[in-house]
């Protein structure tokens, strides 16, 4: 297990040898324009490429899980953690020349959540907002670091406008233009400007690599050996991903035995092996190992003997698995999950998802953008539709809330995995967030002038 | 790689050391470090250990100890050790026998801020987990070694960017002092040890660059009670003493800094300066980065490390090229050295973060020569200027992770 964990180390190792034969270092140098490529929207909601350019957040979460100011200077929290407030950064504009007031943040915030806010209620006090909740809001800081709570000005506008280290200038066909913020308060980005094109193919996107059309396009974990092989310079994540099958409580299902049974026959090693070339980590927990440290208490072995058994007597009409937002690789992981399911006596069918009927199965691919484990384990629990408990600090009782709710066996965690980039020889300092995200901002280009 | 994982994720803050007798000081943490690591396994196992105890009850118990952490191999048995200690003071005794009927089951695992040490403990088929957080201890330092030996002692580290460290005297006391983008801090030696004393805002009207830079200046008249003098980019500070405490004045300017004996003005919303020099060469240079004079046998030259990675020499104003600089970073400062011509040039090396290394080089003629190996740091340099007296240079580097800045006073030394 131990080796797993580390392979993402292992993957950035290897591209700092790669990069070292690159190109002498000197300092970051101004100027030049970097082209990005996506296989999703750039603008997409709540996590887009361009939206994490042009907007920021009142805190950011670090590598090791510490929560830092962003436009928010400081917090507090009072009522047990049931009262929150915090004070902005002064002497902060928007794009457009705003200034950046609580109102405004408020608005954003509000429209960010819409219903399903953390907190049950939004004021602003002089230079501050408070928020306050009916339930305890322990985490609230590490919250309002995720991509939803990002501030913009208008939201819903074709070019809203952030207080972010890049600025909008033009969107067109799927693709973002964007220029630095030379008035950014954490200091002007060293590019000029970036260009976020989305909705490109992965063969588009490596082929643009190839030819020096693009310098930063994804790698899908299941390429990231392929992509090493081919000399590209890669840089993965953290494992941030967690590919789950989200099992319903109903009919047939409603039998927690069944349930058991189906986790039982899962093999999570195969899935590892073969389908995403031993990137990544098997997990029977929610949350990464790298993050908890406790992940090896939560077993990952088939064991299809016991499958069996708790499978005797069960009915046996077939149950139908859904693809939440297919690719290629999760339809070879639910196929691969029939064939399973079937080695046990269970029969599954893989199906696109209808709006008449209920899936039985559900495979999701949840990535984890909290850095901190109690946010995290908040997060996912949010995802898969529970009930967040109130307190979850330490890693005894987040250990505790995890484990009761795998027990119930509606959600059975496949595998943990890293988010991956390709990146250019004249593409300089780039480094990835604890979620995968490039921090595109301190990157500079080789030969800018 | 275990090792490097936890240099690299778990370094913790080092304590400051006197700049004075940094070998001293060095000896002692050497001396410390295992001293610390037995220090720091205690608390843990003791709470697990109560913990544990408080499940199990008093009793034989069979007890394995697994790692799956970055804690070297060679420590697990003294923490396994440890651990059988405290469970032995609340009445549990580790059995080797495979008949007791309580198995604990200890793994020390670790997530991105700490150290985890989990206990499962087994008595039939139940099986309960218990856990502990704790902090990883010290990692021991690199060394390097050459023809040329460049040392290195630590002067302190931060989360925040240090720009540059210089010592000043206030009457018989000497005090340390630190820039940051916005701020001075000042530091005074209480039992060996750099304690804060004052710590002065530097106010900005504008957004700093976002790799800022800074430079401390000595002052020559001290007489005058003016200590130094600050330089950021679009702000200039004079420092200055009165009965016994510092004091800092800070003033927007786009005043040249003094770099050499030439000044050059920077430019406020880059890392670079301009290349505009005064009183300046019927050629200036180009943009750069860092320059240095550099003493030798015909004159003193000047190099400048150029934006555009090239590094050029000016030998009586007359600007050459000189080869051997490859493998240069942007970083080069000169410091006064007993061996071969009396200057030394100190580099920041080729390559990516998060690596870097500082390695000496001799220009008898127009080529740099390596007189020294690449004294390796953990992270990359994101600053290097000479302290006044040019007997030693500040050097600090930015690591990875935990992302910190870390000070160093770098000398040379012949063999």
């Amino acid at each position: 297990m131990k080796p797993t964990v580390f392979r993402p180390f292992v993957i950035n190792s290897l591209v700092v040898c790669l990069a070292l034969s690159a190109g002498a270092r000197t300092r970051s140098r101004y100027g030049g324009a970097l082209r990005i490529e996506t296989q999703s929207d750039p603008w997409r909601f709540p996590d887009g490429v361009a939206r994490k350019l042009v907007f920021d957040g009142l805190t950011r979460v670090d590598d090791s899980g510490v929560v830092l100011p962003e436009l928010a200077i400081r917090w507090e929290s009072q009522n047990d953690n049931h009262r929150w407030q915090f004070w902005l950064r002064p002497g902060i504009r928007f794009h457009d020349g705003a200034a950046l007031t609580p109102a405004a943040v408020a608005a954003s915030l509000s429209q960010s959540c819409a219903k399903q806010c953390p907190w049950d209620g939004l004021s602003t006090v002089g230079n501050s907002l408070v928020f306050v909740g009916d339930s305890a809001m322990p985490q609230l800081p590490a919250e309002l670091a995720r991509s939803m709570y990002l501030v913009a000005r208008q939201h819903d506008a074709a070019e809203p406008s952030g207080t972010g280290p890049f600025r909008v200038t033009n969107v067109t066909n799927g693709v973002v233009s964007l220029a630095a913020n030379s008035d950014y308060w954490q200091g002007r980005p060293f590019v000029d400007t970036v260009q976020v094109e989305g909705k490109r193919s992965l063969r588009d996107q490596w082929l643009d690599l190839s030819v020096g059309r693009a310098d930063i396009v994804e790698v899908p974990a299941e390429l990231l050996h392929q992509a090493v092989q081919d000399r590209l310079m890669v840089l993965a994540s953290h494992p941030t991903d967690l590919l789950v099958l989200s099992v319903s409580s109903k009919g047939a299902l409603h039998n927690d035995q069944l349930r058991q049974a189906i986790a039982l026959a899962v093999d999570r090693s195969a899935l590892f092996n073969v389908i995403f070339q031993k990137e990544g980590e098997p997990t029977g927990s929610l949350l990464p190992a790298v993050l908890t440290g406790y992940g090896f208490l939560f077993p990952t072995e088939r064991d299809i003997t016991r499958a069996r058994n708790y499978r005797a007597g069960a009915s046996a009409s077939p149950m139908v698995l859904t693809i939440d937002n297919p690719d290629a690789s999760t339809q070879l992981v639910a196929e691969r999950i029939v064939l399973n399911l079937r080695e046990a006596g269970l029969n599954a069918q893989v199906r696109p998802p209808s709006s008449q009927s209920t899936p039985d199965l559900v495979l999701k691919r949840i990535h984890l953008e909290a850095g901190d484990a109690a946010a995290a384990l908040d997060e996912m629990l949010e995802d898969l539709g529970q009930k967040i408990p109130e307190e979850t600090g330490n890693p005894d009782v987040l250990y505790k809330t995890e484990r009761d709710f795998l027990k119930t066996y509606q959600a059975i965690p496949l595998l943990y995995l890293p988010r991956a980039l390709a990146f250019s020889e004249r593409v300089r300092d780039l480094r990835l967030t604890g979620d995968g995200t490039p921090m595109i901002v301190d990157v500079s280009i080789d030969g800018a002038k | 790689m275990q090792v490097q994982m936890r240099v690299a994720g778990y370094n913790p803050r080092q304590p400051m050391i006197s700049h004075r007798r940094p070998l001293l000081l060095l000896f002692v943490l050497v001396l410390l470090v295992p001293a610390r690591a037995s220090i720091s396994w205690d608390n843990p196992a003791d709470e697990l250990a109560k913990q544990i105890a408080a499940i199990a009850g008093p009793g034989p118990a069979k007890l394995t100890v697994k790692n799956r952490s970055a804690i070297p191999a060679d420590q697990v048995a003294a923490i396994r050790r440890t651990l059988e200690r405290q469970l032995r003071s609340y009445g549990v005794t580790a059995s080797g026998s495979a008949e007791v009927a309580t198995v604990i089951r200890v793994t020390l695992s670790q997530n991105l801020q700490h150290e985890l040490w989990v206990a499962e403990v087994q008595e039939g088929a139940e099986v309960k987990v218990v856990m502990v957080s704790t902090d990883p201890p010290a990692a021991a330092a690199p060394s390097s070694s050459a023809g040329v030996t460049i040392r290195k002692a630590f002067l302190l580290a931060e989360e925040m960017p240090i720009l540059d460290v210089d010592f000043v005297s206030v009457g018989d006391e000497r005090r340390m002092i630190v820039l940051e983008p916005e701020r001075l801090t000042t530091y005074r030696q209480n039992a060996g040890t750099w304690v804060k004393d004052q710590i002065f805002d530097i106010a900005h009207s504008r957004p700093l660059p976002r790799d800022p830079r800074g430079r401390i200046v000595l002052g020559t008249s001290a007489a005058s009670g003016h200590l130094f003098d600050v330089y950021l980019p679009g702000v200039v500070c004079g420092g200055s003493e009165s009965n016994g405490r510092l004091l800092l004045s800070c003033n927007d300017s786009d005043d040249p800094w003094p770099v050499v004996s030439q000044k050059a003005f920077y430019n406020s919303t880059r890392n670079y300066f301009t290349g505009v020099l005064a009183p300046g060469y019927s050629t200036q240079p180009g943009p750069f980065y860092n320059a240095a004079e550099y003493a030798r046998s015909g004159g003193t030259v000047t190099l400048f490390s150029q934006t555009n990675g090239q590094v050029v020499l000016y030998d009586k104003g007359v600007p050459k090229i000189i080869t051997g600089t490859r493998d240069w970073g942007s970083d080069i400062a000169s410091i006064h050295s007993a061996c071969g011509e009396g200057s030394l040039l100190l580099v920041s090396a080729a390559g990516a973060a998060p690596i870097d290394s500082v390695r000496a080089y001799e220009i008898p003629g127009r080529e740099a020569i390596p007189v020294s190996g690449p004294m390796p740091l953990d992270g990359s340099v994101m600053a290097m200027w000479p302290t006044n007296d040019a007997a030693t240079a500040t050097v600090v580097i930015r690591k990875e992770q935990p992302g910190q800045y870390e000070a160093y006073s770098v000398s040379a030394v012949c063999n």
